[in-house]
Parts: C-alpha cells; structure tokens; sequence
C-alpha cells in the first residue's frame, strides 16, 4: 500500500450540546476516489474543513505527508483545495479567467505563469470558452466547474467537493460527474462530501460513512455497503433499490 | 444599450475601453476639479468635447435624459433653490418668493457642472471594469504611507461584486416576505424589521462563507501585483485631456483665480 497523502488521527470537534464529530480515523492515499456520505448534521463539513486546517479540532490530529496540517497552513491549502457548496459566496473575480488566477495571485505567482496556467485550468475543466465571462452570468453547473477550475490551477493533490450536485440540474450534474471522472482518470484524488449518492457511487473506489452522531460508521467499498444505506440516513440510489448491481445506464 | 443602468460597466473595444484605466482615472479627476470653476462657455466646450466619446458609447442626448432623468430631478430643483435664494435683480415673484437673475444664473451653472461630472463618471463607469477599477485604487494608493493598498483595492472589488448580490437577496427577501402578505403590515417599524433583520443575517453569512473560500485558497495581502494594459493612445488622450482643461481654465479664468483668494 502506498504511503497515504492524508491521515486523519482520532479527530473530535465537539460543539456545544455534544453535536460535531467524533474518534474519526482513516487515511487518504494517491489516486482515491472517496465519497464521504452521511445525513444532514452528520459532519461532513465540519469534517471537510478540518482536513483544509479552516477548523481546530477539540482533539486529535491530520497529517499531510506526515506533518499536521497546521504546520505550513499555506502549504495544507495549496495542496488540498476545498470546494465549497454554494458557488456564489466563492466567486471573487470579475471575469472566469480572474476567478480562476485568485489562488495563484495568493501564491504569488509570476504575471505570465499565472496567464499559462489559468488557461490550461480553464481547458481542463472545458471552460476556455467563457475566459472572459463575468461569473454571475453562468450557470449553476458552470459556476461549480469554475470553482474546480479555480482551484485546479493551484496544482492540489487532493480536491474536496462539498454538497458538489446540490442545486443542479440532471445535465449540469452529469456533466460534473464526467469532469469529476476525467480528473480522477488522470491521478487526481478525490473526496466528495453528500448526502445523496445516487450520482456517484459506483464511480468511487471507497465510501466512508458518517452516522448522526458524527461518528464513522462505515469505510469501505461502494459495492460491499450498498443495501444498507438507508439505516445510516442515507437514501440508497435507485438502481440498488431495484435489484441492480451498477445502474442500468452504466452498463 | 437599452438594458445599460448608469454605472454598470459595459464590454467594447472603443478607445474608451482600451484606455489605461490610470490615465482614465487621472484624466476624470483633473476634468471634475476643472469643472467646479468652469463658467458657462468652458462647460459648453466640455460638452462639446465629451460629446463623441458618448457617441461612441452608443449613446444619444436623449438616452443621457433619460437615464440620468432622477438626477437631473435633483439638478432642478438644486437650481431653483438657488434661483429663489440668492440676492440680486428680480426677474419675476410668485407668493412673494422672488426669482433673482443672478440666483438662476448660479444655479443653472451649477447644475450644468453636475451634470457634467456625471456625464464623465458614467462614461467611466460604462467603459471601465470592477477589476480595472481595483488596480488603479491600488496603484495611486502604493505611495501613500501607512495605507495597505492591495486591502484597500481588494476591498473596492469585494464591494463592488458583492454589492449587486446583496441587493438582489434584498429583493428575495423582500419577495419572500409580501408572499407572506408582510407588504400589507401597516407599521413601517414591523416592516423594515422584516426585511432588515433576515437580510443583515443572510450578508453577515455570506460574508463569512467568503471569507472561508478564500481562506481555502491562501489569501494573502501579499498577491501578484496587478497588471495594466495601456492600449497605446494613452499620450493622445492626456494631451488632449490637458488640453481641455487648458482650454476650460482659459476661458474661465475669472472664476479659476479666485481659488487663490
């Protein structure tokens, strides 16, 4: 087994009243797909935001290549970027193309690298078209591809989506899903935080579930907990409901 | 052009738009400063002068009155408030308010100032982006001591991307609450709680959902510096920028010394 880019190590966050989480522990390795699922309340994304160093935890501790993510908060950022659920408290930039250069701008980046690799951000992520759009013009699915963009472009090893498919359409989400896909094909690692599955079970290589009182309850295949989702607040997709192993449109 | 509101930038590729927005920045300021002592020829001639770089914006007098008809509401009546306080020759009373000719003279000259400083900002605001905008508070302010500059220029483009935002979760709210029949409370007092209290609440959660996104991606004071990038009609524009003004104090150099008593 490789050796993991992120260890989580017996995290709590407690809030007042004992909500928050509690004793989670797993690791990230290069290349994962992970679905982090679990219902409203669960924690997801007080659990997100500590793997991005934007929390303190009440104990334990996160790795990044074996150091606390508090230790170099510039370097946690850069390398595990952090996609927020609504997309329009995120947009700074006045066009897509200054959106995108916001992180490498923080970087302090050199003017001309910043113009090369915003387009390359912008070509990945199919977005090239609409450089010099004002990002209040898009739509919601586009403005969730510019955020991926924006943070893309800052060479994460890690990107973390909250709630990604909240708020869009059937075609916006399956064009998320594909860009999603492609950046996993090509190496990227990948953790996706939702309370609905449906979309992107199958294509995960691992599910972890948080149960309602923040504790982790499940970490394993997507396959292997299908049928039991339902018990942990998680509505089960569809196709498993209907008998099917993976959906019909996949196969 | 139908749907332009009057500060909102709006994409081209006139000379306007390719300007160096410093040199458009400078070329407003030393324009509106002239302005204040401009008698009635020198703001003709700036009219006059003005008057192709409106066209080019594909506007017309009548599109200006229309857009600007609150402010030329205002323009009015400042005038005639003039018109009837200061002393001199009576043209004509009504209800024993005396209209004196110096009085409407002042105050029609007054509003044709205004009105023309307005003319330039608009032109200014329809030809020059929020970012652009950004970049040059940022740039005139690097030599100012003890003001942090790229704060200053961050918090100008913020302002200016949030601002739309905030009102239109103003309308929301608003809609949200007179679906509820709020529109119907007689209390103003009820009524701005209403819409005020959710509305702080929703910006105040916003602002802290900004906050965390760009936190998320390094935020730092210490960022690229900005770009500019002049068009190369810079020099023709300040000289002929220059020139007005030149113009402008000549033909008013009356009112022009009189800032030096």
């Amino acid at each position: 087994m490789p050796d993991p880019i992120l260890e989580i190590d017996h995290l709590s966050h407690e809030f007042a009243g004992g909500t928050g989480i509690h004793d989670i522990n797993f690791q990230v390795c290069a290349g994962e797909f992970i679905l982090l699922a679990g219902p409203n309340g669960s924690g997801k994304t007080t659990l997100i935001r500590h793997l991005n160093a934007l929390e303190r935890p009440s104990s334990g501790v996160i790795r990044l290549h074996g150091r606390p993510v508090t230790a170099n908060l510039m370097l946690t950022r850069k390398t595990i970027g952090m996609v927020f659920q609504d997309a329009d408290t995120q947009i700074v930039g006045d066009t897509v193309a200054e959106e995108v250069a916001f992180g490498l701008e923080n970087l302090n980046t050199p003017r001309a690298q910043i113009r090369e690799k915003v387009d390359q951000a912008l070509a990945r992520i199919n977005l090239s078209h609409l450089k010099d759009r004002n990002p209040a013009t898009l739509s919601g699915g586009e403005k969730r591809r510019l955020a991926i963009a924006g943070i893309l472009v800052m060479d994460p090893e890690i990107i973390v989506l909250d709630e990604p498919f909240a708020n869009l359409d059937y075609p916006a989400s399956r064009h998320l899903v594909e860009t999603i896909c492609r950046l996993n094909r090509d190496g990227q690692t990948i953790i996706i935080a939702t309370h609905d599955v449906e979309e992107v079970i199958t294509l995960a290589s691992r599910l972890l579930i948080l149960d309602d009182q923040g504790r982790l309850v499940r970490d394993g295949c997507p396959a292997d907990l299908l049928g039991c989702l339902d018990r942990f607040g998680i509505r089960e997709p569809c196709f498993s409901r209907m008998g099917y192993t993976v959906p019909p449109w996949q196969t | 052009m139908a749907d332009l509101t009057l500060f909102s930038f709006n994409a081209g590729t006139t000379a306007l738009h390719d300007l160096d927005v410093r040199v458009k920045t400078g070329l407003v300021c030393i324009l509106s400063m002239t302005l204040f002592f401009a008698g009635f020829s020198a703001c003709l001639i700036c009219f006059l002068a003005l008057y192709p770089l409106i066209r080019s914006q594909g506007l017309t007098v009548l599109h200006l009155i229309t857009r600007l008809k609150g402010f030329l509401l205002l323009l009015i009546i400042m005038a005639a408030t003039r018109a009837v306080t200061v002393p001199g020759e009576p043209v004509f009373s009504i209800l024993d308010v005396e209209i004196t000719r110096q009085g409407l003279a002042q105050g029609t000259l007054v509003a044709a100032r205004f009105f023309l400083v307005m003319v330039i900002g608009m032109l200014f605001a329809v030809t020059t982006r929020p970012a652009d905008l950004k970049r040059a508070a940022q740039w005139f302010l690097a030599p100012v001591p003890f003001i942090p500059e790229k704060r200053v220029g961050f918090m100008i483009s913020l302002f200016l991307r949030f601002f739309p935002m905030i009102l239109a979760q103003a309308g929301q709210t608003a809609d949200a609450v007179n679906a509820r029949c709020g529109g119907f409370r007689k209390n103003p007092v009820r009524r701005i709680r209403f819409l005020t209290l959710p509305l702080m609440k929703k910006t105040v959660m916003a602002a802290d959902h900004l906050s965390l996104a760009m936190t998320a991606r390094c935020y730092t004071e210490n960022r690229t510096d900005p770009a500019f990038e002049p068009g190369g009609k810079e020099w023709i524009f300040l000289v002929a920028g220059a020139g007005l003004c030149l113009g402008m104090i000549l033909v008013s150099r009356k009112s022009f010394w009189m800032i030096f008593w």
